[in-house]
């Protein structure tokens, strides 16, 4: 994401800017004083520290991950200054374990906790519900339904954490975090770079340390604290009844909302904006005056539930899909079952082109397939390949190169969790389930995130596997943000100074066999993962090549491309470079066709390495 | 047409500048006074994956997403893209702009009955360019499929395709051309800002010769 030219995003003559919902969560947690930010890359969450890290009144950080993340922000918290830490959903899971804690303790300086959900799994490996930690914790929670939304109840977040005590969540969803809408009269960025002096420390055991004795009284604090929120969200303004039809009544939160809006403008709305707890005199107030209510909600029935606890039965995950994401049209079919509107003939069954599709049979299944792919010149595209061809057992992990287990690649074998590839393969290769010896596979990010504890863990258990770490120098699936391995921040280390060096953690750990490769030389890399995989030892092979999109844009100015007499055998297509296409048959009639590569090719020269034939070569200009 | 709400289904191959296009239109409609949502992709799908953008403006809007069959332009970077969209967003008025040029991964020729490797291919890769634009042809009235890629050569720049497909785009907008330009200059980087202006009155003069004219 370019942001450079950001400020030229804003209407010159309004007060109102176009901002996605995470520009505009950023610009909300600006206007509050945010003073310390930290957060970990994940879709849909990642764009709102680097544009707070634009406005230069805050310290924004990546960190390792997203556990140290929010106890960064808990550090500050209790230092008497406001703030925030962001993360896609399962990032919260990580940071679970201080949340649960921190739920209780309360906190001094506002401490607002951002979770993008992805529903519908746009580019994730679940679609839970984060909704539910707010209820877990016993701690309230915000859902915007667009930027103006995100930007108003981010400001807000922090005063409503600092008045009662609590960490607050905001939850917003990918449709809210990456759709654009527009902000009135938003913090335009570029202030002074100023870091306010604040309060100076002071101990308070009672409240921090949880010890039993402390943790009792305060864990009845947090349950009392549940009384005082509910009021609030009854009696704020927050949540709100927008009267209109007296027979039709939906309660909504979130894209729901926009969607209902949409569909059923003429239905009286309950709209829950402080979601958690909810709002019980208004549900009360709103079902004792409106014939039929409905709740509308993604994912888990968990408005339902509220409301349900609160003795009052109505419909919801009966009409509309637990799984996935919603949209204008599940939400119409929805009401349509409800009874709030008549079928809608209008759209289901694809009326207006239904007919196209029959004719020539379901031209969909004929087009082809658009799987993710990993990029032209990718470094781990190699490893991938010679991984395929060694046909090991690989327990894989959550980066681009989760593409590896697509086709044609389908050299990776689990992506579960951040972290998992070093832990599983210790557990696999305990089996000896397969005769092959057991690889593991993370990113440079992933590995300083959670792979370094379980390759310590190998070590100490002395459980032989091959570690593969693919070193492309950035957290290239969020976008290319900077981690330690880079030795860059966002707010700190503007320099690559302290840099960590991945090999010399390996080192430390005892791991002798430790190997380097270039994965742009195809033959060697496939010579020394054979190696290393025949070997007995628990080894780490790293691969050495940046990404070619993050930090900038690489091209090696090679071209390469297929020779006269090519027998078409598709070897080369075999590594999913995008820039090997099929040719056209409408221009070769007749004749047999030969892949071709396009100008998009960066000259990493795998496929030449891959073509045992020779039949790719360098284009000599 | 200001009260009405313009949905814009932007579609393509991640890579191909699907989220700027998106930018660059969002900015011009905001910039004309307009209530406006967007809706992007991002993350895996980037990665040479099908990706869409939706634009909806007018004078009030609730929904960032489109809502099925009522997109009244596709924008497609990329002809089986067009395919793909058409069954859940076209109707039979919607302005169909389109390059006629289309990719295809080669190895799923080799791989196309393959089941194995969690293979989750959902198609086979059998239809050819010429067979969707006659279907495409018989099928919608206002269908405009550009050589985008040739105009762009001659051009001297095969990266500009998608600006000369923006300027096709605002010939049917209510938003006015100094706008555009100015929604142009602000998403792309300075130095090659000429190229891209020249884009985009190349699908402008493009638009403004061939109005009336039925592909």
């Amino acid at each position: 994401m370019q942001y450079d030219n950001f400020t030229d995003s804003y209407n010159s003559n309004a007060s109102n800017a176009l901002l996605t919902g995470n520009e505009a969560i950023a610009s909300g947690a600006h206007k509050a004083g945010v003073d310390i930010a930290a957060g970990y890359p994940g879709t849909p969450s990642s764009e709102i520290l680097p544009f707070l890290a634009k406005f230069k009144s805050a310290i924004v950080n990546w960190s390792i991950n997203e556990k140290t993340a929010l106890e960064i922000a808990i550090g500050a918290s209790i230092g008497f200054k406001r703030s925030m830490f962001t993360t896609k959903h399962v990032g919260l899971n990580v940071a679970s374990d201080p949340l649960m804690t921190l739920a209780i303790t309360g906190l001094r300086g506002g401490l607002v906790i951002v979770t993008a959900d992805d529903p519908g799994m746009h580019s994730s490996q679940n679609e839970q519900d984060n909704r539910l930690y707010a209820k877990f914790a016993k701690i309230p929670m915000l859902e915007p339904s667009d930027s103006g939304e995100c930007f108003n109840f981010t400001a807000a977040a922090f005063e409503i954490s600092e008045r009662f005590d609590t960490p607050v969540i905001l939850r917003t969803t990918t449709r809210i975090s990456h759709s654009r809408s527009i902000v009135s009269n938003p913090v335009i960025p570029g202030g002074a770079g100023i870091f306010k002096p604040g309060r100076s420390y002071v101990k308070d055991i009672e409240k921090f340390v949880m010890v039993p004795v402390y943790a009792r009284n305060r864990h009845k604090s947090a349950i009392k604290r549940l009384g005082y929120l509910t009021d609030f969200s009854n009696n704020s303004g927050i949540n709100k009844i927008e009267y209109n039809s007296l027979d039709f009544g939906i309660i909504t939160s979130g894209i729901s909302y926009q969607y209902a809006k949409e569909i059923a403008p003429y239905a009286s709305f309950l709209k829950l904006s402080f979601s958690y707890p909810v709002p019980d005199i208004l549900i009360k107030e709103f079902v004792g005056n409106i014939k039929n209510v409905v709740i509308i909600e993604e994912l888990e029935p968990f408005v339902q539930n509220e409301i349900s606890s609160l003795g009052i039965n109505l419909k919801g995950k009966e009409y509309f899909p637990r799984d996935g994401e919603l949209t204008p049209d599940s939400v119409e079919l929805g009401l349509a079952e409800a009874g709030f509107l008549t079928a809608p003939e209008r759209r289901s069954p694809h009326k207006y082109v239904k007919r196209i599709f029959d004719d020539p049979g379901n031209i969909l299944e004929t087009l082809p397939p658009r799987l993710p792919a990993l990029c032209s010149g990718c470094p781990h595209t190699a490893v991938f390949y010679a991984l395929k061809k060694l046909k090991v057992p690989v327990m894989g992990d959550i980066g681009c190169y989760t593409l590896g287990a697509l086709p044609p690649l389908s050299a990776m074998d689990s992506c579960i969790s951040m972290g998992l590839a070093f832990g599983a393969a210790q557990g696999l290769s305990l089996t000896k389930s397969s005769p092959k010896k057991t690889a593991g596979i993370m990113g440079d990010s992933t590995f300083f995130h959670s792979g370094i504890t379980s390759l310590i863990d190998a070590k100490y258990n002395n459980i032989s596997f091959t570690a593969i770490i693919l070193d492309n120098a950035t957290t290239a699936m969020t976008g290319g943000q900077d981690h330690p391995g880079t030795g860059k921040n966002l707010s700190l280390n503007q320099s690559f100074s302290s840099k960590i060096d991945i090999k010399k953690i390996i080192e430390g750990m005892g791991i002798s066999e430790i190997y380097t490769i270039d994965p742009y030389d195809y033959n060697e890399t496939f010579k020394v993962l054979k190696k290393a995989l025949e070997s007995e030892n628990l080894n780490v092979v790293i691969t050495n090549r940046p990404c070619v999109l993050y930090p900038k844009k690489l091209d090696y100015g090679k071209k390469f491309e297929v020779l006269e007499g090519c027998p078409g055998c598709d070897l080369c297509a075999q590594i999913g470079c995008p820039s090997i296409s099929a040719s056209f048959p409408s221009s070769h009639p007749g004749g047999k066709r030969v892949p071709f590569i396009d100008a998009s090719c960066v000259g990493c020269s795998i496929c030449k390495d891959i073509c045992v034939f020779n039949f790719i070569a360098e284009i000599n200009k | 047409m200001d009260d009405l709400i313009q949905n814009i289904l932007i579609c393509g191959i991640g890579g191909q500048g699907v989220v700027l296009a998106g930018k660059i239109i969002s900015l011009a409609a905001f910039e004309s006074g307009k209530d406006i949502k967007t809706s992007e992709v991002h993350g895996m799908s980037q990665r040479g994956g099908s990706v869409s953008t939706h634009i909806r403006y007018g004078r009030k809007i609730f929904s960032p997403l489109i809502p099925e069959n009522e997109a009244k332009v596709i924008l497609s970077f990329d002809i089986y893209e067009t395919a793909r969209y058409i069954r859940s967003f076209a109707n039979e008025k919607t302005i169909i702009i389109s390059s006629n040029h289309g990719k295809i991964p080669s190895w799923t020729r080799k791989n196309k009955n393959d089941k194995t490797g969690n293979g989750t291919v959902n198609g086979n890769g059998k239809i050819d360019e010429s067979s969707i634009a006659g279907l495409l042809r018989t099928n919608f009235k206002y269908l405009h499929l550009i050589d985008d890629k040739g105009m762009a050569l001659d051009l001297g720049n095969i990266k500009v395709s998608n600006i000369i497909l923006i300027g096709i785009l605002s010939g049917f907008s209510d938003i006015k051309k100094e706008i555009w330009l100015k929604a142009i200059e602000k998403n792309i980087p300075l130095k090659t800002a000429d190229m891209n202006i020249k884009a985009f009155l190349t699908g402008r003069n493009y638009y403004e010769n061939n109005e009336n004219k039925i592909f």
